[in-house]
């Protein structure tokens, strides 16, 4: 009985196996090469873009292209939005800083991390861009291969959003959404929410040795209407971005950041 | 024409003085100067802010410590700084720009080396930021 009972077990262990040989092992499903760096998508038939975005930038700075993006005349601010403002006005008059995040090591985010004075390294494909900014090495990408935006209910928010790009004649016309809402501001005291929605109008002016971008800004959680601006950069030639970090034993000793002058 | 030359002066230290911070610098002086003599507790050259640690007596005799935040060494060394330009224990006198607050610590203004060498801070390569005249 004992011995009918192995010879039976061998058999269903030999069949077993014979099918599994035959079906070969259990295998992913082969890899769709949509990857913005895919060979195939990079390889797909497209136009020439416009321009080349790659090289290194540096914000202009001046009177009339300023770091900031200050509240245009006449800007009308959310309840909630506005009781940031208030406080940071009352923290001006007294000397003191409302809630320096960038300060604290938070991102900069989307679109303040584009006018900080540090170079931002720009490399364009045919499918996508990266900038990355030498303030904190923060990495911004830009899609260019015709993709649609995220499912919302997918998607990852983050400080600079998720960037979708689309050539309007001499124009990148890049969409940006999906920000994270919190420790996030376009100005002191004027938060960025999740609702915050960017629009860039990029156009490479002056032999390519200038970067202008036409900004618009909307956030219905902060603030009514669209705010506008105009930036510019200017190619740097002579310097190359290093590895910078905001580290917990920076903050130690950074009086400006450690001091009671701090509103958090 | 002197009133033009003391406002684009007065401007560019402006844009030198806050162009790279990683931070707010609304809690500092920066009309005022403070110089102080102690000696080197720590020197960090570092982005995105190298830094002193400079062991100053108080009034009492009791040691403070002093933070002293700087620009990053790429603008450090277009004003003659290397990385062993500072050793802990050297006896320096700083100049700095003071905390509001009154806490021990300012912005990096300059410093005056034990072999008498004065050095600040700001750099004046060709990254710098330009005055806004020439952009």
């Amino acid at each position: 009985m004992i011995r009918r009972t192995l010879v039976a077990c061998s058999v269903a262990i030999v069949l077993a196996a014979a099918v599994v040989t035959a079906q070969g092992p259990a295998q992913p499903p082969a890899a769709q090469p949509t990857a913005a760096l895919a060979r195939a998508n990079l390889a797909k038939p497209r136009p020439k873009a416009p321009f080349d975005l790659t090289g290194v930038w540096l914000h202009g700075g001046g009177a009339d292209n300023s770091f900031r993006f200050s509240p245009p005349t006449g800007f009308k601010l959310t309840p909630a939005a506005q009781v940031h403002y208030d406080a940071a006005r009352k923290a001006q008059a007294e000397n003191k800083v409302y809630r320096d995040d960038i300060g604290q090591c938070w991102p900069a985010g989307v679109p303040l991390i584009m006018t900080r004075v540090w170079p931002i390294t720009m490399m364009q494909y045919p499918t996508v861009i990266y900038m990355v900014s030498e303030f904190m090495n923060s990495l911004r990408v830009i899609y260019l291969d015709g993709r649609p935006h995220s499912d919302p209910d997918v998607v990852v928010p983050s400080w600079n959003g998720e960037s979708i790009g689309q050539w309007e004649g001499d124009t990148l016309v890049v969409d940006t959404r999906f920000f994270v809402g919190h420790h996030h501001w376009v100005d002191s005291g004027i938060p960025a929410s999740d609702a915050m929605h960017v629009v860039e109008r990029i156009k490479l002016l002056s032999d390519g040795t200038t970067l202008q971008i036409d900004y618009e800004l909307t956030d219905p959680k902060s603030w009514e209407g669209t705010w506008k601006y105009t930036k510019r950069w200017r190619r740097v030639e002579d310097r190359d971005i290093a590895e910078v970090s905001c580290l917990p034993d920076l903050n130690e000793h950074m009086p400006t950041t450690k001091s009671g002058a701090n509103v958090r | 024409m002197r009133t033009k030359a003391v406002t684009l002066a007065c401007a560019m230290l402006v844009v030198a003085a806050t162009a790279w911070a990683h931070h707010s610098g609304a809690g500092v002086d920066r009309t005022k100067t403070v110089t102080i003599t102690g000696v080197v507790k720590e020197f960090r050259w570092t982005n995105p802010h190298s830094w002193i640690d400079l062991e100053v007596p108080d009034a009492k005799g009791a040691p403070t410590v002093w933070s002293i935040e700087m620009n990053p060494p790429p603008y450090l060394v277009r004003s003659g700084w290397k990385a062993s330009t500072l050793k802990s224990g050297d006896k320096v006198s700083v100049t700095l720009n003071p905390i509001r607050t009154g806490e021990p610590g300012g912005i990096f203004v300059s410093v005056t080396l034990a072999d008498g060498r004065v050095l600040d801070g700001r750099g004046a390569g060709p990254a710098a930021p330009r005055p806004p005249a020439a952009q």
